[in-house]
């Protein structure tokens, strides 16, 4: 879930208009014991394959496939990693680098067959390969091997998963890395029946081993699961799967969804929204008493940062890097996010919630920016601010364009121009992510993929993450952090390792490649009929795992 | 030269003194005509003067006001903000001044309606006069293209264009270019129609005879004669190229922000219709006007410089309706 954000608003106003006036209220079940569970998604089609995918362990897939180890979440607690196939979050041995996993008995695929150790290594070896491509790349890079495989399509296998027997997966790394128990959380570590696991042949009818199994897809219009007779309870820890049925709306505008989920009658009234509210939806909540108590809003989480590209023009310079951490004028920047109720400002790399994170301001200012120092800066540099003319690429939705534009008029106070290049969602993270980029600030988002301040740091600033499409959007090259990451990676000790990646933290910030904005908070909206309804403090979105129907 | 008095299709009376007076006192007996004038004028003089009348109240477009909004970024008090410093209220999420927006947004509005306009006309009588004067294979070209452009999805083609057009181009010249390159047929298409009735009138025959080449021809005596022609097509393409501007940036590949547009900002309105209806009322009010009075002038001087329907213009003002004048107007001339 790394590339969230407001959805297509911009594009689908005009839709708007016509939508909210004429949506089907379809027939709902009044019984509410079981149940259908509808969930509203701005997607047009929900991706089932996990070897491509980058869902969070407690969203969609979560309900369909189960892997080795899954996560614990709870409001108010830290999210912990639980074992979910395994018996247990692994073993480790070997100072880090082998990590051995022994199912639980009794596990069936939804066709009653068993699940062996077997699934497991077929599901992740097809990860790998060319035609499923997109999914969450940890374990790529870090399984021996890993680098030339290319999945089990023509017969290879990869030889560092392996199988002693039907109940024992063995993995071997090329380096330690203590965070292993959560890299198997991943969709990728889902057991994978070989019979089921041509891309084609998953994406028609997938075999499942969570609570639900699918009974129809309709690409564009609906996805709907029902029950999985041989899932147990007995050996699940954390679904409790209370609907009887689980039904996803696909294309629904985001705005047309909100207004449907405050009217709330209908099916709506068993259905929350899977996208969280822009600033303008948030505000239409907050001014109608009864949907404002069915929002529910997350801590301070993902991280909103506008990235520097560390390796343009004027941007080379520390000191121009620095002065833009004073001249950039947050408190605009959050409004235009939507206000406190949207987020918190921000001044680390590591966010809230995350384990370890220490808090700290390198560049204290006011809310909206020091703009006083941030010219003293640049004349200490020797650049005229005034003469600076920068591209500042963002996502053409409203919600990112009053965020830039907030961003503008903050460094025109110094007499920057910042001239904005809207994109589309789909060519701005192909023109984010390219190997030699053409913009020299970026506004980005980031929600780690799993609670350790790894997935916080190495993703965004590694070198090895430049271009190619990854995510070190600053292009941000510096060999002391490059080490430093690497041993903080390879530390097992998780007390020795926090405090590793929180002194990085402060390392890279001081090299200023991006300026922190907000912690984000985000909201969803649900029906009346929904409980159990809540945002943990990781991931910043809602467990679907646990939400109940009937009040 | 003058035209001869022969030439009665939409010919260019304007041409002679007496003509252009008699011009001005049709239009002052036409009220729609006169208040589209009005409201026209209002607006372009709002728009060459954006910065001294926003200057009024210390307002600009551009600087943030974020203690006029609340804490969920709407803005405060009655109507969306409006106060005695912001006649219109504030924009919400940036509290930047409504009316400032509205009034530079009419400069992008009627500055890309003109220079579209002009660039449509330029291209589509330069096309209609040569193939209807010169006819043969370049004519039934030149047919075949206008013909194919006017079934072209333009908004498509241009949202695509938009996409791939880098970024370093100044947008509002691309979006004048295009817009004008999809508006010229049907330009082209009335000219032409005019033309070539018009070549084969006596004057137009006894110039050729004369010993007249192409161009004299073309420039002295065809073009003055679908004068009045072009300006009254001109006139009604404005407020259509207007409403054209609005939708691409309604659509957000319009002028990118801070520059402000009509268009955009109804297009981001509409999701904060529910909390602050003020913010959708204001430029949505003044797209309407603006394209409503230049209709309404456009109106006007066609029937102004028609001599079938201004012969008749005070009976037909009592006894027709207006929508229904355009219709009957052949079969009174005929009658």
């Amino acid at each position: 879930m790394r590339k969230f954000s407001t959805a297509t608003a911009a594009a689908l106003v005009a839709a708007a208009l016509v939508l909210t006036g004429c949506t089907s209220h379809g027939a709902t079940n009044s019984a509410k014991t079981g149940g259908t569970l509808t969930l509203l998604t701005s997607a047009s089609t929900v991706s089932l394959d996990p070897a491509s995918s980058q869902n969070l362990a407690t969203t969609t897939l979560g309900l369909l496939d189960r892997r080795l180890t899954t996560w614990d979440v709870q409001p108010g607690k830290d999210a912990k990693v639980v074992p979910d196939l395994a018996t247990d979050t692994g073993r480790v041995s070997d100072g880090g680098k082998t990590w051995t996993y022994t199912l639980k008995s009794g596990l069936k695929f939804s066709d009653g067959s068993p699940v062996t150790s077997a699934d497991i290594k077929y599901g992740i070896e097809r990860s790998f390969s060319d035609q499923l491509q997109g999914g969450l790349s940890y374990h790529k890079t870090l399984l021996v091997g890993g680098d030339t495989y290319t999945g089990p399509f023509n017969g290879q296998s990869l030889a560092s998963i392996e199988t002693p027997d039907a109940k024992t997966i063995v993995f071997h790394l090329d380096k330690p890395f203590g965070d292993w128990p959560w890299i198997v959380s991943m969709p990728a570590f889902s057991p994978v029946k070989e019979s089921n696991g041509s891309p084609a042949a998953y994406k028609k009818a997938p075999i499942t081993t969570g609570p639900y199994k699918v009974a129809s897809i309709n690409d564009g219009t609906s996805l709907t699961l029902v029950r999985n007779p041989y899932w147990s309870k007995a050996t699940d820890d954390v679904r409790t799967a209370s609907a009887d049925k689980v039904v996803f709306l696909e294309s629904q505008n985001p705005s047309t969804t909100v207004q449907n989920l405050i009217n709330g009658t209908g099916q709506y009234a068993d259905a929350f929204g899977l996208q969280y509210l822009g600033a303008a939806d948030l505000a239409s909540v907050t001014h109608n008493a009864s949907a404002k108590s069915r929002l529910a809003t997350s801590q301070a989480g993902p991280i909103q940062y506008l990235a520097l590209n560390t390796q343009r023009g004027a941007l080379k310079d520390l000191k121009v890097r620095q002065a833009l951490e004073y001249a950039v004028d947050k408190q605009a920047y959050l409004v235009a996010t939507g206000g406190p109720q949207a987020g918190t400002l921000a001044s680390t790399l590591i966010t809230p919630g995350i384990a370890g994170r220490q808090d700290y301001d390198l560049y204290p200012a006011d809310a909206s920016g020091d703009v006083a120092k941030a010219k003293s800066l640049f004349s200490q540099a020797g650049v005229d601010p005034t003469s600076l003319k920068l591209t500042l690429l963002t996502q053409n939705d409203d919600a990112s364009l009053a965020q830039a534009q907030a961003i503008q008029q903050g460094l025109k106070r110094i007499g920057i121009t910042v001239t904005l290049r809207p994109d589309d969602q789909n060519s701005f993270y192909t023109d984010v992510a390219a190997s030699n980029p053409t913009f020299d600030l970026a506004l980005m988002s980031w929600q780690p993929d799993f609670p350790s301040a790894n997935s916080n740091i190495s993703p965004l600033f590694d070198s090895s993450q430049i271009g190619n499409g990854n995510f070190n959007v600053s292009q941000y090259k510096n060999p002391a952090v490059d080490a430093a990451i690497a041993a903080a990676q390879a530390e097992v000790d998780p007390a020795k390792a926090q405090a590793d990646w929180a002194a990085i933290d402060k390392q890279i910030m001081a090299d200023a490649p991006v300026v922190p904005l907000i912690y984000a908070k985000q909201s969803f909206l649900r029906g009346s009929g929904v409980g159990n309804f809540f945002i943990p403090s990781f991931p910043a979105y809602p467990d679907y795992m646990t939400v109940t129907l009937g009040k | 030269m003058s035209a001869p008095t022969d030439a009665v299709d939409l010919s260019a009376r304007g041409g002679t003194a007496s003509g252009r007076l008699d011009l001005f006192t049709q239009l002052r007996r036409d009220p729609w005509a006169l208040a589209g004038l009005i409201v026209v004028a209002v607006f372009v003089l709002a728009a060459i003067f954006a910065p001294l009348i926003t200057a009024i109240n210390g307002q600009n477009p551009y600087d943030y006001n974020l203690h006029a909004l609340d804490s969920s970024g709407a803005p405060k008090g009655w109507g969306g903000g409006i106060s005695w410093r912001h006649w219109f209220g504030v924009e919400p999420l940036t509290g930047r001044d409504l009316f400032s927006i509205v009034v530079y947004g009419g400069r992008l509005s009627l500055s890309v309606g003109v220079l579209a306009t002009l660039v449509a006309v330029a291209i589509g009588v330069l096309v209609g006069l040569t193939a209807g004067y010169f006819g043969g294979w370049y004519d039934r070209v030149a047919s075949r293209v206008v013909d194919v452009l006017l079934g072209f999805p333009a908004l498509i083609f241009i949202i695509a264009l938009t996409a791939v057009v880098s970024a370093n181009f100044p947008r509002p010249v691309l979006i004048v270019l295009v817009m004008g390159f999809f508006s010229w047929p049907s330009v082209a298409r009335v000219v032409r129609g005019q033309v070539l009735s018009l070549k084969q009138r006596t004057f137009v025959v006894a110039s050729e005879a004369m010993g007249a080449g192409d161009g004299h021809v073309l420039w002295r005596q065809l073009l003055p004669n679908v004068g009045a022609t072009i300006i009254v097509y001109a006139t009604i393409l404005v407020p259509s190229m207007i409403g054209f501007e609005a939708a691409l940036s309604f659509l957000g590949v319009g002028v990118p922000p801070p520059t402000p547009s009509w268009g955009r900002a109804i297009g981001t309105s509409v999701q904060w219709f529910s909390t602050d209806p003020g913010y959708l009322v204001f430029p949505g009010g003044a797209l309407f006007l603006i394209t409503l009075g230049l209709n309404a002038f456009g109106d006007g001087l066609r029937d102004a410089l028609d001599p079938r329907t201004s012969r008749r213009r005070g009976i037909l003002h009592r006894i027709a309706p207006r929508s229904a004048r355009t219709h009957g107007r052949q079969r009174k001339v005929t009658a």
